[in-house]
C-alpha cells in the first residue's frame, strides 16, 4: 500500500510538468530516440536530458541504449496506475452514497417548514 | 468536467432533500455514514458555509483517530448544494494532499421520488493532458466503470 502510494505520487509528480507530459503524449505514439524528442523542445540537451531523467525515475518511460543513441517508450503500465486511482476513488463515492441513501431512508424528515 | 481526472455520479435517494440536508450538515449523522465499516468516522469541524472548516478523522478501532479530511467549504446553499476541497486546509492555508487535490460537488435537486443526489468531483489535473493524449486507455476505463456501478447496485 505505502509502495503503491509512493509510485502514485511519483507518476503525478513526473506528469506535473508541460514538458514531461508532451514527452509522454509523444511516446503515445511510439517510441523514439532522444535527439527525436529534444528536436520538439525550445530548450537545451541537458536541461531536456533532466526531465527525461524524471520520467525514467518515477518508472514512466523505459529507456535502451544502442550504441550512441538512446531510445525511450513509454511504460503504459506505470501510467494505468492514475485509472486504477480514479476508479477507487469512484468506489469511495459511491460507497458513500450507498450509506448516505440507508441512512436517510431510515430517518424520519425534520420538522421545520420547506 | 474532464473525463479523464473528474468523477460524477447521480443517484436517486428515496428521502426528502431536507433529510439528505441534514444528513451531510448534521455532525453525528455525517459520522455515520462517512467511510465505510469496520472504520469510523469522527467529525472535528462541520461548519457549512463559504470558507468554513470541515475536518474529519478516521479509525480503524474506535480508539485511534487518524486524519482524514483537511478541508474547507466553498459554497452551502442549504437543501441545494454542498462544495468543499481539500486544496486549501481548514485554516486556508494552501495544502498538498496525496496524491492530488479535489472539489467535489454535491448538488440536491427535487425529484418526484425524493432526493436528485449529485456528485462532482473535480481532480487537480496535472496528468489530464497527458491522459488526453492517444494513449487508448478509454476503453479499460469504461469497463472498470461498469463493474463498479454492477457491484454498487448488487449491495
Amino acid at each position: 500500500m505505502a509502495q503503491y502510494s509512493a509510485q502514485l505520487d511519483g507518476v503525478f509528480t513526473a506528469l506535473s510538468d508541460p514538458t514531461r507530459r508532451a514527452v509522454i503524449g509523444r511516446l503515445g505514439r511510439g517510441p523514439a530516440t532522444v535527439g527525436e524528442l529534444a528536436r520538439d523542445v525550445p530548450m537545451t540537451l541537458p536541461s531536456f536530458m533532466k526531465h527525461l531523467r524524471v520520467l525514467e525515475q518515477h518508472g514512466l518511460i523505459r529507456t535502451r541504449k544502442s550504441g550512441r543513441v538512446r531510445s525511450c517508450e513509454l511504460a503504459r503500465e506505470r501510467l494505468a496506475l492514475v485509472d486504477g486511482w480514479l476508479a477507487e476513488q469512484r468506489a469511495v463515492w459511491e460507497g458513500r452514497t450507498d450509506r448516505l441513501e440507508r441512512l436517510v431512508s431510515g430517518l424520519e424528515p425534520p420538522k421545520e417548514p420547506r | 468536467m474532464n473525463p479523464d481526472l473528474d468523477l460524477s455520479l447521480q443517484r436517486v435517494i428515496r428521502a426528502p432533500r431536507a433529510t439528505v440536508w441534514r444528513a451531510w450538515t448534521d455532525p453525528e449523522l455525517l459520522a455515520q455514514w462517512w467511510l465505510p465499516t469496520p472504520m469510523s468516522a469522527r467529525v472535528d469541524r462541520l461548519e457549512p458555509r463559504p470558507g468554513g472548516a470541515f475536518v474529519t478523522r478516521m479509525s480503524e478501532d474506535g480508539l485511534e483517530f487518524l486524519p482524514h479530511v483537511d478541508g474547507c467549504f466553498l459554497a452551502a446553499d442549504e437543501l441545494e448544494r454542498i462544495v468543499f476541497t481539500n486544496a486549501l486546509d481548514s485554516s486556508w492555508r494552501p495544502a498538498a494532499p496525496e496524491p492530488v487535490a479535489m472539489t467535489a460537488e454535491i448538488t440536491l435537486l427535487e425529484h418526484p421520488d425524493g432526493t436528485d443526489y449529485r456528485v462532482v468531483v473535480r481532480h487537480g489535473d496535472p496528468a489530464a493532458r497527458a491522459l488526453h493524449e492517444e494513449l487508448g486507455f478509454h476503453d479499460g476505463w469504461g469497463a472498470v466503470t461498469e463493474q463498479l456501478a454492477a457491484l454498487a447496485e448488487s449491495r
